[in-house]
């Protein structure tokens, strides 16, 4: 297992290495000075050069590289451009947040697609199905800040059972805050979860072992429980992969109606503003999370599926 | 998308005004304020850009002179004594001198406010080693020192009859205390001292400032002792809290309808709104065909229908003639001008000046704007005006960064501004229209777009002739001038003003009626009335 994992680390380096240099060049092809945002319009050239030549920004690009790879590897990240706050502090006043929304809203989409899926899968054709299919499109193709708009007029502001948006003081008011955001994200990722998991079983379920479990007459809980879904959380475990990358990077209409912080929030702030620093360190732990991900999915794949141990 | 998530919004207003309950849940014994923006930037008021920073900053600090409460001072009289208790100015108006108040404390223990804090920070802003916003604010001075512990003498390059309105009482220019300033370095932002009437209990970068009054200000503390200022970018978001009652007040949007459509949610909603607001210009660049025509440009004018434009934002909106907004000294209104410079709308004239340029059938632009909601808005309606004069606009929308270096690139050829400026005669148009100030593809240049004064004679002799000019009304007058000037060459068309508005709980009374001022304003006199 740890050879698995320190295999996996090393593959990662170079995969690293191309990520940090594609987002250094591309941050220097956008148009944009952030001199100009930091200082506003009225600014005077003067000033503009002096503000660029304190950021760095007027020693040749090479340089500027040179510098950025030395700061990466010494984990340097810097301050930011438009406030001088390091960027330390920004990244850990935004990634608890962008962690815990996903976390969440995965839990609830597990807890609500793989049931769902069950039910659909074993159901197949009847009335179950269809409902639970139809649920599934549903969450589909509703756009979750149009989901998130609706939960908010509901839920917040009609009946007051929700904040309507902030992080909330203690750790119960944090959890109170968040439950809004992770159903929105949640139902979402559990309509892609059902369909996963209910093609997935469907497979599995038309399998030998698995008409040979029902003919010795094991009962219907322990053959699809036990037998099939085990192993149809395979292609499961994957899409789930691809799910929480995607709400990773991509919660950030969800952060912005709920007025919660995220790394999503962080780096769209920091492309506007042209904050390069922060954009860079952004995207590194973005790339660091992908990483992690794939890593802990690999490992969950080996736990779910012996074959793959060797 | 956030198109699509106001417009959900807006399919939804009446089921939201029904859902509405009574319950204020707004800061308990406190009130709040929530603001446009993503975080926290800096709370240091020399380094501010961000509209929601300067809102808390306009409470932590003090300037040493304020206009009244509510409006601008548009006229040297009608500033007010704030940390200083009097000033005076020399008959050319080029040295001034300010004569403090006595036992201003500062926050945090800081010690007494005296006339080294304000040559202090003074000094920082006409430093030209030192990085601080609007910098050309304060190039007018050419020394500040201080004469005894509670005398301020600033000598300025040129004469200006209303320096406390273009360099005091400004954002950049409150007084920061030397001492703590210096110890804390760029962490001031974080954790600033003021000698304003609240000072910062808790600063959540993500979440926005609480402050706290300060009980030792000059004036008196505060009525309501808690004031957060929260950071919640998305309009959605500060809606639906408002209408919560989560929170008391709410930065508007800058969309056509929007307090319309407010006021049918909420009957009882107060808005506060600011007259003028931002000036919203657009520069035509004189060095581009077939802008280079003033016929083009006389039909661009006739095209474009200001009053139209200013009632698509309701109250918000108000038409423009010049360059400069009619409640400005120094600018022009309609029924001063000789009818030649009017312009009334008439697409039929635009179409007849375009023929007579030898377009008879009309002509083609290409030009960008920001896809901030005020700029695409603004310059979406512009467009389907000109098109009823043949004038077709190829208007592409890019992100406002892009627009803001693409312009300074010399890159646009009729580029919209929006900015704020106080009610100074010269500023605006040394800004937008003086020779200096002109754009240069290598972006070292300023923010006039069009080249005016370039590409072709502009005002910089009447400019020069104004900022020679000691007194205030004659000043004033030569303003008025350029104007005509302006309105004759048309390198720069004035489009309409947009109030900065804040929708307000009616159970807080701000203390004194909003009609003008700077996009934020003390809440020191706010009060719970019910």
């Amino acid at each position: 297992m740890l050879r698995t994992i320190g295999q996996r680390l090393a593959d990662s380096v170079p995969t690293l290495l191309l990520v940090v240099t594609l987002v250094f060049l591309a941050l220097r092809l956008l148009p944009g000075d952030p001199a100009l945002v930091a200082l506003g319009e009225n600014a005077t050239p003067d000033q503009l050069d002096l503000f660029r030549h304190r950021m760095g920004l007027d020693i040749p690009l090479w340089r500027q590289y040179l510098v950025f790879l030395k700061d990466l590897a010494t984990l340097n990240f810097g301050t930011s451009f438009m406030n001088q706050i390091p960027i330390l502090d920004l990244l850990a006043a935004s990634l608890p947040y962008t962690l815990a929304l996903t976390a969440a809203a995965t839990a609830v989409g597990v807890a609500l697609g793989v049931p769902l899926g069950v039910l659909a899968a074993t159901r197949r054709g009847r009335t179950a199905d269809t409902v639970a299919r139809l649920l599934a499109l549903l969450g589909f193709t509703v756009p979750d800040f149009y989901l998130a708009a609706l939960l908010l007029i509901w839920l917040a502001l009609g009946w007051g059972w929700f904040p309507i948006n902030g992080l909330g003081e203690s750790l119960p008011d944090q959890l109170y805050h968040l439950v809004l955001p992770a159903v929105t994200l949640g139902v979402v990722k559990a309509a892609f979860i059902s369909r996963l998991t209910r093609s997935a079983l469907l497979d599995v379920l038309g399998r030998d072992y698995v008409r040979t479990a029902w003919a010795k007459g094991a009962q219907a809980g322990r053959v699809i429980y036990r037998h099939a879904l085990r192993n149809a959380l395979l292609p499961v475990a994957t899409g789930l992969s691809v799910s929480i990358l995607s709400t990773l990077s991509g919660s950030v209409a969800i952060e912005l109606i709920f007025g919660r912080p995220g790394l999503g929030s962080l780096l769209i702030g920091a492309i506007e503003t042209r904050d390069y620093p922060v954009i860079q360190a952004d995207l590194v732990v973005f790339a660091v999370l992908v990483v992690a991900v794939n890593l802990a999915m690999d490992l969950l794949a080996v736990a779910i599926d012996p074959r793959l141990r060797t | 998308m956030n198109i699509a998530r106001r417009s959900i919004l807006g399919g939804l207003p009446m089921a939201a005004a029904g859902l509405l309950g009574g319950t204020a849940r707004a800061a308990e014994g406190g009130m709040s304020i929530a603001l446009s923006a993503r975080a926290v930037g800096t709370l240091d008021p020399t380094k501010t850009v961000l509209g929601a920073d300067n809102w808390a900053c306009r409470q932590i600090f003090d300037t040493l002179v304020v206009p009244q409460d509510g409006t601008f001072a548009i006229t040297p009289a009608e500033f007010k004594p704030s940390l200083a208790q009097s000033w005076d100015s020399s008959a050319d108006a080029r040295t001034w001198t300010f004569h403090l108040r006595q036992n201003v404390l500062w926050q945090k223990d800081q010690g007494e406010m005296t006339s080294e804090d304000v040559a202090f920070s003074f000094g920082r802003l006409i430093d030209p080693k030192v990085v601080v916003s609007n910098k050309v604010l304060y190039a007018n001075i050419a020394t500040v020192e201080a004469v005894d512990k509670y005398t301020v003498r600033f000598t300025l390059n040129r004469p200006d009859p209303l320096f406390c309105g273009s360099s005091v009482y400004t954002m950049s220019a409150n007084i920061v205390p030397k001492r703590a300033y210096t110890e804390r370095g760029d962490a001031f932002g974080q954790d600033p001292v003021g000698s304003g009437a609240y000072q910062t209990e808790k600063l959540e970068l993500n979440k926005g400032v609480t402050l706290r009054g300060f009980d030792k200000h000059f004036a008196g503390a505060p009525v309501v002792k808690q004031l957060q200022v929260l950071y919640v970018l998305d309009t959605t978001a500060r809606t639906l809290a408002f209408l919560s009652g989560q929170v008391d007040m709410i930065e508007g949007a800058r969309t056509p309808g929007w307090m319309q459509s407010m006021q049918s949610r909420k009957p009882g909603i107060k808005f506060d709104a600011t007259k003028p607001g931002s000036i919203n210009t657009l520069h035509l660049n004189l060095t581009r065909k077939p802008l280079d025509d003033l016929r083009v440009r006389q039909a661009i004018r006739c095209a474009i229908d200001s009053q139209s434009l200013a009632n698509a934002y309701g109250a918000m909106g108000a038409p423009m003639w010049g360059v400069s907004p009619t409640d400005f000294a120094g600018s022009v209104s309609t029924d001063s001008l000789p009818p030649e410079l009017r312009y009334p709308y008439d697409p039929e004239r635009a179409k007849k000046l375009l023929a007579d340029a030898g377009y008879p059938t009309g002509v083609a632009i290409s030009a960008f704007t920001s896809q901030r909601e005020d700029y695409s808005a603004i310059m979406l309606m512009v467009q389907e005006q000109l098109r009823k004069a043949n004038i077709n606009l190829n208007l592409k929308i890019i992100d406002h960064t892009s627009m803001q270096n693409d312009n300074r690139r010399d890159l646009n050829s009729m580029a919209m501004e929006s900015s704020s400026y106080p009610p100074v005669p010269t500023q605006a148009l040394l800004q937008q229209l003086s020779s200096g100030a002109v754009v240069k593809s290598d972006s070292t240049g300023g923010g006039n777009y069009s080249h005016y004064g370039v590409a072709m004679p502009g005002v910089d002799t009447l400019l020069e002739k104004a900022l020679d000019e000691p007194d205030f009304t004659k000043r004033a007058a030569l303003c008025q001038d350029v104007e005509r000037q302006v309105l004759r060459d048309l390198p720069d068309i004035g489009l309409l003003t947009l109030s900065y508005v804040i929708a307000r709980n009616p159970r807080i009374d701000v203390g004194y009626p909003v009609q003008s001022g700077y996009a934020y304003w003390p809440l020191r006199r706010a009060k719970i009335v019910a």
